[in-house]
């Protein structure tokens, strides 16, 4: 440790105080801090990027689960690209995640501007919606699975009104609907919360101003509400749709992928090419495009988002 | 002791040239003689690890024999686990992987190519098990079961449960429309549909009451449904090559006999069959289903689903409706005791040893699981307890003349492309030629890809 580092002049450039504390010392800092995260960055590449990267040379090897691995490069990659089962999940995957996302994301704005209207009971309702949430994911399975039976409570409840006996889940029309359905009534209510923590968080002032200049219910909404909720859409649209493309109970439980492919998602796709076929390449193969596909949508989703974001600051 | 007399006792040793450090030495030599102790007798114990499917008779009987087996070994341990029949299999595919595997383990019939083709279960010797030879052991069990169990003329599995399915009736049904249940019980297909629907009470759309109902739930159970079906149209469901050849002729006649029963014959609500109860018989034991095709159900089950059909016995299990003139056969299957090959040899000696205790006692095994078939033909059917069960005859008659479920090492590929397929036709009425070439294709992408 010299003085003359600490008054070099590049250290003279950043703060004064920067400038002040000896180099030797900083590197200590630096160095402790490195040990005292170093258990975490440790625990985080065993447990979640080590894993990470082994399922992905996981797919470029043919392995039963039972013989070492054996590379067989991109062949993995090309089999699912043949496999029109794959091809069938992989799109039945799409429909769910845009179809959950979207209806989760709308619900969860839905109910907490209604809760928001401070009408006496709504937190009463509030606590009685997210009740849903506190419901374990199979318990809403079972449940939904009898409701919707063809004989079940939801087509009782229509008959009065002239509807016809619909077969929610054993119908490649309304299955797949049914189960967004059912997703969308266990998880909105946890956004509904999120949505409305942001919109109780908004400044009245904009909401006075606009008021007093005439602007509707509507209007107030469309340009004052939803532009400042931006980042918490942008929350809750992330994080619903990696919800959603991890989802596997509820297709599982449901359906079982049925009738015929028409509910079944990647994750199911990727549990049973791993367990049942005992095809642990192939799975990796499907995880990883699984993987692939929420990065593009996240990144996308993010720079959507960032630059209204910036229009709007 | 005092300590005057232990200083004495010292000094004594002291004088016979044993210095206080020998004496320290030796009290830690019997020390850790005395911590070792139980190791070393532990040295012959030998720990087993064995696991097997849920079931209310055969887990509790199995149960039985290894606490039966490890009270008359003291040196032997058995951790007994078992899992649900469904996850079996793929429990054991994971333990093999994370080499967590047990020792022993029972094997669903269908899955023995699967753990032959990979190496993973020992051959057996039959000496062990109480055969003289081969040919002693083959001719003790039914050649469709064998088939199974062997292979290049060795032994990979000890058989315990085979069993054939049987068309269940509901005899108070089919006398309430008139119908005899011995005389009318319907052995061709035709007659099958008819009385099927006779059976049926329907309300507008809503079916009270299902003539037959085939289980749509799991890939296996739509299987073995289908399979005495394909087989009994005239097909197959490979060829010599290996081939997939459910899209055939015989195939889609097949598929069209299975539709017929709801489609033609209205006797069956496919879109309620879907949501099949785990317990799949439930709906002919609670009687909404008037027949319903099942492996021997054991009174018990019945008794604690209905007392009044168990107490009246209305009911009679007869053998399956024949297609063409021929008469009916149904799916058998089994289950084999096998012995995980990554076992080291003193515990596959114990698993022998084990294996020929628990299947020793047949007629413990029949008193506590019947109606269950023993695999083996030897020293338990002439049994009077055996012979007095109510319909034996057809429940035997069922397991000596059934076919088995394909045998391929692509099995689960296999029943989830069938079952997608049946799927396909009977809920969303899909043209069953192209739905069967679709599942054809893809057990033959299997095929191809399992071949490597």
């Amino acid at each position: 440790m010299t003085m003359q580092a600490v008054s070099g002049p590049a250290r003279v450039e950043g703060s004064e105080v920067a400038a002040a504390i000896p180099s030797g010392f900083s590197r200590r800092i630096r160095r402790w801090g490195l040990i005292f995260v170093a258990p975490t960055l440790l625990f985080l590449a065993i447990f979640k990027y080590g894993p990470m990267l082994w399922a992905i040379g996981l797919s470029f090897t043919s392995y039963d689960m039972v013989s070492q691995p054996q590379y067989i490069g991109l062949q993995n990659y090309r089999l699912l690209l043949e496999n029109p089962v794959f091809r069938e999940t992989l799109i039945n995957t799409f429909v769910y995640v845009g179809a959950s996302t979207a209806f989760m994301t709308m619900a969860g704005l839905g109910l907490a501007l209604a809760i928001n209207t401070r009408v006496p009971g709504a937190r009463h309702c509030m606590t009685a919606i997210f009740l849903t949430n506190l419901m374990p994911i199979i318990a809403v399975c079972l449940v939904w699975r009898l409701l919707l039976h063809p004989y079940g409570l939801v087509n009782q409840l229509l008959a009065p009104l002239g509807v016809g006996r619909v077969d929610w889940l054993t119908n490649e029309a309304t299955a797949m609907p049914a189960i967004v359905f059912v997703t969308v009534w266990r998880f909105a209510p946890y956004f509904m919360v999120v949505f409305l923590a942001a919109l109780l968080a908004l400044p009245d002032d904009y909401f006075e101003a606009a008021e007093l200049d005439g602007a509707g219910v509507f209007r107030r909404f469309w340009h004052i509400t939803l532009p400042l909720l931006m980042p918490t859409v942008f929350f809750v649209v992330v994080v619903s749709a990696l919800l959603s493309a991890r989802i596997f109970l509820m297709p599982f439980i449901m359906t079982g992928g049925g009738p015929g492919n028409a509910t079944r998602v990647l994750s199911m796709l990727i549990y049973e090419t791993g367990f049942s076929y005992m095809k642990m390449g192939q799975a990796a193969a499907i995880s990883v495009v699984l993987f692939a596909i929420m990065l593009v949508f996240t990144t996308l989703q993010m720079r959507l988002f960032m630059r209204r974001e910036q229009v709007y600051s | 002791m005092d300590n005057t007399e232990s200083k004495l006792r010292v000094r004594g040793a002291r004088s016979k040239g044993v210095s206080r450090r020998d004496a320290l030495a030796l009290i830690g030599a019997a020390g850790a003689a005395a911590v070792a102790s139980p190791a070393l007798g532990q040295a012959s114990r030998v720990n087993l690890s064995f696991w097997t499917f849920e079931n209310p008779q055969q887990r509790p009987w199995l149960h039985k024999r290894v606490r039966q087996y490890m009270e008359k070994n003291p040196n032997v341990n058995v951790e007994f686990q078992w899992f649900t029949f469904a996850d079996l299999g793929k429990k054991i595919s994971v333990g093999y992987a994370t080499g967590t595997a047990p020792d022993g383990f029972v094997s669903q019939d269908w899955l023995m190519p699967t753990w032959q083709a990979k190496g993973l279960i020992a051959p057996l010797d039959i000496q062990k098990l109480g055969y003289n030879s081969y040919k002693d052991f083959s001719d003790d069990f039914p050649e469709a079961f064998l088939a199974g169990a062997t292979k290049d003329g060795k032994v990979y599995g000890f058989p315990t449960w085979f069993y054939g399915f049987l068309n269940y009736l509901n005899t108070k049904h089919f006398a309430s429309v008139g119908l005899d249940p011995e005389r009318d019980a319907p052995l061709s297909w035709e007659k099958f549909g008819e009385v099927a629907k006779k059976l049926t009470i329907k309300e507008g759309n809503r079916f009270v009451r299902q003539g037959f109902k085939f289980a749509m739930h799991a890939p296996q159970w739509t299987m073995v449904q289908f399979n005495p079906i394909l087989v009994g149209a005239g097909g197959s469901w490979f060829d010599a090559s290996g081939k997939c050849t459910i899209n055939n002729a015989a195939g889609v006649k097949a598929m069209k006999l299975r539709a017929s029963i709801a489609k033609e014959y209205g006797a069956e609500d496919p879109a309620e069959s879907i949501a099949t109860n785990p317990l799949p018989q439930m709906d002919w034991l609670k009687e909404r289903a008037s027949m319903f095709w099942c492996h021997p159900i054991p009174p018990p089950a019945i008794q604690s689903q209905n007392t009044a059909m168990a107490s009246e016995h209305y009911y009679r299990p007869v053998q399956y409706a024949g297609i063409d003139g021929k008469p009916g056969i149904s799916t058998t299957y089994g289950f084999n005791l096998v012995i995980n090959a990554r076992a080291p040899a003193e515990k596959q000696a114990a698993l022998h040893d084990l294996y020929k205790f628990i299947m020793s006692d047949a007629e413990d095994c029949w008193n506590d699981t019947q109606p269950f078939p023993i695999a083996r033909k030897s020293g338990w059917t002439n049994n009077p307890k055996v012979q007095s069960f109510p319909q034996i005859a057809e429940i035997l008659k069922a397991r000596d003349q059934g076919v088995f479920l394909p045998r391929t090492p692509v099995y689960n590929e296999l029943a989830d492309a069938v079952h997608r397929a049946v799927q396909r036709v009977m809920l969303n009425g899909a043209d069953i030629q192209a739905t069967l070439n679709e599942a054809a294709a893809e057990v033959d992408r299997a095929t191809a890809n399992a071949r490597g």
